[in-house]
C-alpha cells in the first residue's frame, strides 16, 4: 500500500525522526549539496539533482579512528571505536542506495568490516526518486533506475502536491510513527537517463587489457583522485597511525588507485608505475574484477566522476570506446 | 558494539631479537592472551601484520613453525617507516599482531617429491619455515636442494641455521653472493647462474623461489630451460597491504587479491594473471 504525505506531513515526520535519531539529509553548503547530520528540518534542501558526494562517507568515513592505544601504568590497551547512535539518511537517490548495496559485498563479507557493519545496521535509508535525470546520469544502464526501490527502506516520490511513500522493508516500517493517508493514484513515470553499454563490455576489458588505449586515455589524467573521491562504489582505503602528545590512533581513510604510490611496496618496487596502468586499474576493477567476485559492475551510473573530472575522462566514453575497440579487434 | 573488530590487533610482547644481517632482525613475539596464543594456528607461507603502534602496520611472513609453540618469528628487513620502528623495539616491548592471513605452501601435496628452494636476500624469510618443515619431516620428501644468494656474505639471512641444513640427510645447500669479502671462500655468482650450474632435475620436483623481482625473472627462465613447467614452480608474492582481509584493495593485482588468493602462487597461475605483479 502506498501512502501520501503532504509537504507539511513530510516536515512533521522528519522532525519526529530527528528527535529519535541522527537525521542525515541533503544540505546546501556553499553551492554544494552535502549529506550531513542536521539539527533542524529547515536545514534540509529538497531542491537538488544529486548530492555532491555520495552517501558512502556515512558508512565509510573519509577518515576515521579504528582504535586508539591507551597506556595505563605501562600497560597498553587497544580501545576500538564504537558506533552508538541510530541514524536515518533521508533523501538519498536510488543509484546511491545501490552503491551502498554494492560495497556491502566486499565490506560485509566475513570477516566483516566492523565499523561499516555497525553503521549499516544502525542506519535506515529513505530514498528519494529522481524527477529529472541529470545530463551525466546513466543509472538504468547499471542495474538501477530513477525510482528503484531495491536498496532503500522507504522510497519517496515527489508529485505536485506532496510525496508518495512506499514502505520497502520492515526497517522502513519502523520509521513510521503516525499513519498517513493511502495514496490510490499511480506512480509517476520516471525520467529516462542516458544509456551506455555495460555488461557486454566486460569481456572487452580482458581482451584489451594490454591495448595502448589505456596509456592514451591516461595521458591527460592528473591523478587528482576526484573520481574515487566522489564515487559511491570506490571503497579502497589506507590505514595509518597518527600519534600526537603521547596518544596513538590507528586511522583509516579513503584512498585511490590513481595515486602513484598506491601499490608501491617498501623498497620501491611498484607493479603499477604508469598512469595508463593505474587508470586501467580503476576501470578494470569496476568493470571486470568486481563483477567476477561480486556479480555486478561496480558503477551505478550516478555520473559524478563525469561531472567532476577536470580533464573530462568520461566513463561513458570509455565504455563506448571499449565496445568499439572490441568490434574492431574482431571477436 | 562489543563485536570483534578484525582491524584491532592482538597484543604481543617482543621476546627476543637476533641480528641476522646488518639490516635484518629475527624477532620472536609472544601473544599476550593465552587463549589467543593457543588458537593461533598457521602454516608455512602464511603471513601476519605487525604493528609498531604510532608508526603503523605492515605484512610479514611468519618464519617459525606452528608445532614449536614457542612464539611467532618474523625476519624483518629495515626498509621503510614501519620496519624502522619495529627495529627500534626491544625485548619486553609491546607490538600488535593480526593474522594469520593468506594461503600457504601446499607442502602436503609435495610429499615424495624432490624440493628445490631458491631464495635471494630477504626472500629467504618465507622459505625458512618451508625448509625447516621439510627437515622435520625429512622422510616424507625426496632430495632437498637449497640455493641461497645475497648481496654479500654478511647479508645471508639464516646463517646460524646453515650448519643444520647442510648436515641434514639428502640435503644440499648452495650459497652464493654478489660480492665476496676476504673470508668468503664460496661462490661469487648471481642466483640464476648458480641454478643453471647446479642444474636440478625437474623430474618429480617442485621449485620454490622468492627474492627480488629481477632474480625471480632470470631464475624462472633458467628453471624453464632445465625443463621445469610453470606448474612446478612456486613463489610467494609481496604486495602493499593495509588490511589483510580482502577489503582495502591495495594488494589487488589483476583479478587477484594477494592477501586472500595468495601470497603463494604457482607460475602457472601467475602467467594467467591479467596484470603482472
Amino acid at each position: 500500500m502506498n501512502l501520501f504525505l503532504s509537504k507539511e506531513d513530510l516536515i512533521r515526520w522528519l522532525d519526529a525522526l530527528l528527535r529519535q535519531r541522527v537525521l542525515v539529509a541533503p544540505v546546501r553548503v556553499q553551492g554544494l549539496i552535502l549529506l550531513q547530520p542536521v539539527s533542524k528540518v529547515a536545514e534540509v534542501t529538497l531542491d537538488f539533482g544529486n548530492t555532491t558526494l555520495s552517501p558512502k562517507g556515512w558508512f565509510l568515513p573519509p577518515m576515521e579512528t579504528l582504535f586508539s592505544v591507551q597506556s595505563n601504568d605501562g600497560q597498553q590497551k587497544l580501545v576500538p571505536t564504537t558506533i552508538e547512535k541510530d541514524a536515518v539518511i533521508f533523501g538519498l537517490r536510488p543509484c546511491d542506495a545501490r552503491g551502498i548495496a554494492l560495497i556491502d559485498r566486499p565490506l560485509l563479507r566475513e570477516p566483516s568490516d566492523a565499523l561499516y557493519r555497525e553503521r549499516r545496521a544502525r542506519t535506515s535509508l529513505i530514498g528519494l526518486s529522481c524527477r529529472q535525470a541529470q545530463p551525466e546520469c546513466f543509472c538504468t544502464s547499471m542495474g538501477s533506475a530513477p525510482n528503484d526501490p531495491s536498496h532503500v527502506d522507504i522510497l519517496l516520490t515527489e508529485i505536485d502536491n506532496g510525496y508518495i511513500l512506499q514502505v520497502i522493508t520492515e526497517k522502513g516500517r519502523a520509521l513510521l510513527s503516525e499513519s498517513f493517508a493511502e495514496y490510490k493514484g499511480t506512480l509517476p513515470k520516471p525520467p529516462e537517463p542516458g544509456a551506455v553499454p555495460t555488461k557486454e563490455v566486460v569481456p572487452a576489458v580482458k581482451k584489451l587489457f594490454d591495448d595502448p588505449y589505456w596509456e592514451r586515455l591516461a595521458d591527460r589524467c592528473l591523478h587528482c583522485n576526484i573520481c574515487a573521491y566522489v564515487c559511491p562504489t570506490c571503497y579502497c582505503f589506507d590505514v595509518r597511525d597518527y600519534s600526537d602528545k603521547g596518544s596513538v590512533e590507528r586511522i583509516r581513510g579513503w584512498d585511490s588507485c590513481q595515486s602513484p604510490g598506491f601499490s608501491r611496496i617498501a623498497g620501491g618496487y611498484n607493479p603499477r608505475v604508469t598512469k595508463g596502468a593505474r587508470l586501467r586499474q580503476r576501470f578494470a576493477h569496476k568493470l571486470l574484477y568486481f563483477p567476477e567476485r561480486f556479480k555486478d559492475v561496480a558503477c551505478v551510473g550516478c555520473g559524478r566522476c563525469v561531472r567532476s573530472c577536470p580533464v573530462n575522462i568520461d566513463i561513458r566514453e570509455v565504455l563506448r570506446d571499449l565496445q568499439q575497440l572490441e568490434v574492431k579487434s574482431g571477436s | 558494539m562489543g563485536l570483534e573488530n578484525p582491524f584491532v590487533p592482538y597484543l604481543a610482547t617482543l621476546k627476543s631479537v637476533v641480528e641476522l644481517t646488518p639490516d635484518i632482525k629475527l624477532l620472536k613475539v609472544e601473544l599476550l592472551d593465552p587463549a589467543v596464543r593457543a588458537g593461533f594456528d598457521y602454516k608455512p607461507g602464511q603471513f601476519a601484520l605487525l604493528s609498531a603502534f604510532g608508526q603503523g602496520e605492515a605484512p610479514f611472513g611468519i618464519v617459525s613453525l606452528p608445532q614449536h609453540r614457542d612464539g611467532l618469528e618474523f625476519a624483518v628487513r629495515r626498509i621503510g617507516t614501519v620496519t624502522a620502528a619495529i627495529h627500534e623495539l626491544e625485548p619486553g616491548d609491546i607490538l600488535g599482531v593480526r593474522g594469520p592471513f593468506g594461503n600457504h605452501f601446499p607442502l602436503e601435496d609435495y610429499v615424495g617429491k624432490n624440493i628445490v628452494i631458491i631464495g635471494g636476500g630477504i626472500g629467504m624469510a618465507p622459505l625458512r619455515p618451508v625448509i625447516n618443515q621439510i627437515l622435520e619431516h625429512r622422510n616424507d620428501y625426496g632430495k632437498l636442494l637449497i640455493i641461497n644468494g645475497a648481496r654479500t656474505p654478511q647479508d645471508l639471512v639464516f646463517a646460524p641455521e646453515f650448519q643444520a641444513w647442510m648436515e641434514a640427510p639428502r640435503t644440499k645447500l648452495e650459497l652464493t653472493v654478489d660480492r665476496g669479502d676476504e673470508q668468503w671462500r664460496g661462490r661469487v655468482a648471481l642466483v640464476p647462474n648458480v641454478v643453471k650450474e647446479v642444474a636440478p632435475s625437474p623430474d618429480n620436483a617442485i621449485a620454490i623461489t622468492c627474492g627480488p623481482p629481477i632474480m625471480i625473472r632470470y631464475t624462472l627462465a633458467v628453471l624453464k630451460e632445465l625443463g621445469f613447467r610453470d606448474s612446478q614452480i612456486i613463489t610467494t608474492l609481496e604486495a602493499k597491504m593495509k588490511c589483510g582481509l580482502g577489503k582495502c584493495a591495495r594488494c589487488n593485482v589483476g583479478d587477484k587479491y594477494i592477501c586472500q588468493d595468495g601470497p603463494v602462487f604457482t607460475f602457472e597461475q601467475i602467467s594467467q594473471f591479467l596484470e603482472q605483479p
